[in-house]
C-alpha cells in the first residue's frame, strides 16, 4: 500500500466518510497467480512472479487498495509448518497443512515455534526483505505483520473438527493450546514488526472464530485475539467470513478496527452488532456474484448494498471475504467503479 | 413404558457418557432398539437440527451431540442386524479426490446416522473410483460428495460421470455440498440433490429416498 492509501485506510477507521467511498481487497493466493497466469507452486516458489503479480494488480487496479499488500504466505500452511505441520503442495492446488497433534493429551508435548527459525517463517521474511527495495521504489511499503488466527492455526495442529470437540472435552488442554499457539503469534508479529519498520497494521485470519457460539468465543477466541493484536498500532484488521454474529459484538473489545466478514449478514447488522465501533470492509458475494456473475450481476449487487444503508462511515466496500479464485478483471473493475459513481 | 426423555436430552446437550448411558439403561429395560432410534436418537438430531440452524447451536454442539449418535449406534447396530432391522437406506460419503477437508463431511454423517441411515464414510481425498467400488461392494441408495474447495469441486463432477462410465449412475442418488457449492453448481454438474448445510441434509436424504413422513 501506498502512503495515500494508508492514509485513506486510517481515515475511515477514524470514522471519517470519504468521496469517493473507498474500496479495498484482500488479495492472496487462491486469486492472484492464476488472475496473472501462473500457477500457484510458482507464485509460492519464485520471488519474480511473486512480486510481478503483486505489482501486476496494483497497476491493473490503480483505484482500489489490496490488503495487506505484498503478503508472503505460503496458504495454510506458513504458520503450522513453524509447528513442524507437513506442507502438501501441487502445481496448482492450494497448500494442506497436514495435523501433528492426533489427540489432545498431545498438546502438552508442543513447543513454541521461534519464528525467525523454524518452519517456512524465514522464506516468508526474506522473500520480502529481497524484494524490499522494489516494493519501495513503486510506491509501496510494506504496512502490515499478517497471520493465521489463534483458533484457525490450532484447527490445523488438531484438525477442526477434533479441536472444535476438545474445546468441549478437554477445555483445558485447549487453553493450553490457543496460549502456546498466540505466545507463538506475539513473537511472530513482534518479529515482523521488528524487521520491517514501516508496519503500522496487524492482520489476522480466523474463520474458526465463527464456528462457535458467543459464550465460547469469550472463552476461547477474545482473550487469545487480544493479546495477538496487543501491539501499538494504527490498524488492527481481521477477518473471518464464517458466521459472525456471535462473535461480532466482541470484536472491538479486542482491539480491532477494521473487520472483513463474509456474506451471511448484511452491513446493517453488522453495524449494529459491532455498535459501529468497527470500520467494515464487505460484502458483495465473492463467488456468486464477484467470481461468477456478470459486469452488470456486480454493479446490481454493489448498488443494492450501498442503498440499504443509511450510514456509510467506516465502510470499505468490498466483497465478502478475499479476492475469490477466477474473479474476473472486468467484474472487479465493475465493482470499483460502481462504488465511484454511487458516490458521486 | 421406558422414559426416553433422558436419552433425548443427554443427545441433544452431546453428553456423551450419559448418552451411552441410558441408551445402555433402555435397552435393558427392553426398549426395542429400532424404537431407540424412532423415538429418541432421531428426535434428538432433528432437534439439534433445528438449533443450529435457528442459531442456537454452533459446530462444537453439533459435533457432540454426534459423537453420543455415533457412539450409540456402535451399540445398536449389531443388535439392529441381529433383529433384522434395516436401515431408511444406505449412504456412502466421502470428500472429493484432491480435497482433504472433513468437518462438513464428518457433520452430515452424524446427522444421517441420527436420522437413521446407515452410513460409510469413505473418509477425504477419495477418487471417483473408490466412490464406484464402494457402490459396487455394497449397494446404496445414498452418495455424498463434499468439497470445501473451489479447485476440487471438478473432482464432483468427475466423480458423477464415473458413475456413469460405470453403468451404475442410475441405481444412486447423488447429493452434494460443502462451502463452495450452490446449488446452481449442483444442478450443472447433474447431481440429484444439493444440502446447504448438514442439518439439511437428512430431510434431503429423505426426500431423494421416499422416505420422508
Amino acid at each position: 500500500m501506498n502512503d495515500q492509501q494508508w492514509n485513506t485506510l486510517v481515515s475511515v477507521i477514524r470514522g471519517e466518510v470519504l468521496c469517493p467511498l473507498p474500496t479495498a481487497f484482500i488479495i492472496d493466493s487462491p486469486w492472484l497467480p492464476n488472475w496473472a497466469r501462473h500457477t500457484i507452486l510458482d507464485y509460492f516458489t519464485d520471488e519474480r512472479v511473486f512480486l510481478e503479480d503483486n505489482l501486476k494488480a496494483i497497476r491493473t487496479f490503480p483505484e482500489t487498495m489490496f490488503l495487506p499488500g505484498f503478503w508472503s504466505e505460503y496458504g495454510m500452511c506458513t504458520e503450522p509448518s513453524a509447528f513442524g505441520s507437513v506442507s502438501m503442495w501441487g502445481e496448482d492446488e492450494f497448500p494442506f497443512a497436514k495435523k501433528v497433534l492426533h489427540s489432545p493429551a498431545e498438546v502438552e508435548k508442543l513447543e513454541k515455534p521461534n519464528p525467525r527459525k523454524h518452519g517456512l517463517l524465514p522464506f516468508v521474511m526474506k522473500r520480502l526483505q529481497h524484494l524490499q527495495p522494489e516494493i519501495e521504489a513503486a510506491g509501496h511499503k510494506i504496512r502490515f505483520a499478517v497471520a493465521r488466527g489463534p483458533l484457525n492455526i490450532a484447527s490445523f495442529l488438531m484438525g477442526t473438527p477434533e479441536f472444535l470437540e476438545a474445546i468441549k472435552t478437554d477445555p483445558e488442554l485447549m487453553h493450553r493450546l490457543l496460549d502456546i499457539v498466540t505466545d507463538f503469534l506475539v513473537d511472530w508479529i513482534a518479529y515482523q514488526r521488528e524487521v520491517f519498520p514501516s508496519i503500522d497494521g496487524i492482520f489476522l485470519l480466523d474463520d474458526i472464530v465463527g464456528f462457535i457460539s458467543r459464550c465460547d468465543c469469550e472463552k476461547f477466541a477474545t482473550p487469545y485475539l487480544q493479546r495477538a493484536f496487543a501491539g501499538d498500532v494504527s490498524v488492527k484488521f481481521f477477518h473471518n467470513d464464517a458466521p459472525c454474529k456471535a462473535s461480532a459484538p466482541l470484536l472491538a473489545d479486542t482491539g480491532i478496527n477494521l473487520l472483513n466478514f463474509g456474506t451471511q449478514h448484511t452491513l446493517a447488522d453488522m453495524k449494529s452488532w459491532t455498535n459501529n465501533r468497527i470500520a467494515l470492509m464487505g460484502n458483495v458475494p465473492p463467488r456468486d456474484v464477484l467470481a461468477e456473475g456478470t459486469p452488470d450481476d456486480v454493479r446490481r449487487s454493489t448498488t443494492e448494498i450501498l442503498n440499504a444503508l443509511d450510514d456509510h462511515s467506516r465502510l470499505i466496500v468490498s466483497c465478502g471475504g478475499g479476492m475469490p479464485p477466477h474473479a474476473p478483471t472486468e467484474n472487479i473493475k465493475a465493482l470499483i467503479s460502481t462504488v465511484k459513481e454511487w458516490t458521486r | 413404558m421406558h422414559d426416553l426423555s433422558v436419552l433425548r436430552t443427554a443427545v441433544i446437550e452431546g453428553e456423551v457418557q450419559a448418552a451411552v448411558a441410558a441408551a445402555r439403561e433402555a435397552l435393558d429395560a427392553g426398549v426395542e432398539p429400532l424404537e431407540l432410534v424412532g423415538e429418541a436418537i432421531g428426535p434428538a438430531m432433528a432437534e439439534v437440527g433445528r438449533l443450529f440452524e435457528e442459531g442456537d447451536y454452533f459446530v462444537p454442539e453439533l459435533l457432540m451431540a454426534a459423537r453420543a449418535t455415533k457412539e450409540i449406534f456402535a451399540i445398536l447396530r449389531p443388535l439392529l442386524a441381529q433383529g433384522g432391522a434395516e436401515p431408511m437406506a444406505r449412504v456412502v460419503l466421502g470428500t472429493v479426490q484432491g480435497d482433504l477437508h472433513d468437518i462438513g463431511k464428518n457433520l452430515v454423517a452424524a446427522m444421517l446416522e441420527g436420522g437413521g441411515f446407515e452410513v460409510t464414510d469413505l473418509g477425504v481425498d477419495v477418487s471417483p473410483e473408490a466412490f464406484v467400488d464402494a457402490v459396487k461392494k455394497n449397494p446404496v441408495q445414498i452418495v455424498g460428495l463434499s468439497a470445501l474447495l473451489t479447485t476440487t469441486m471438478p473432482a464432483m463432477k468427475i466423480t458423477i460421470e464415473a458413475f456413469r462410465a460405470a453403468g451404475i449412475r442410475e441405481q444412486v442418488k447423488i447429493i452434494v455440498g460443502g462451502a463452495p457449492v450452490t446449488n446452481k453448481y449442483a444442478e450443472s454438474i447433474g447431481a440429484d440433490g444439493y444440502s446447504e448445510t448438514a442439518a439439511a441434509s437428512v430431510d434431503l436424504a429423505r426426500r431423494l429416498t421416499g422416505t420422508l413422513g
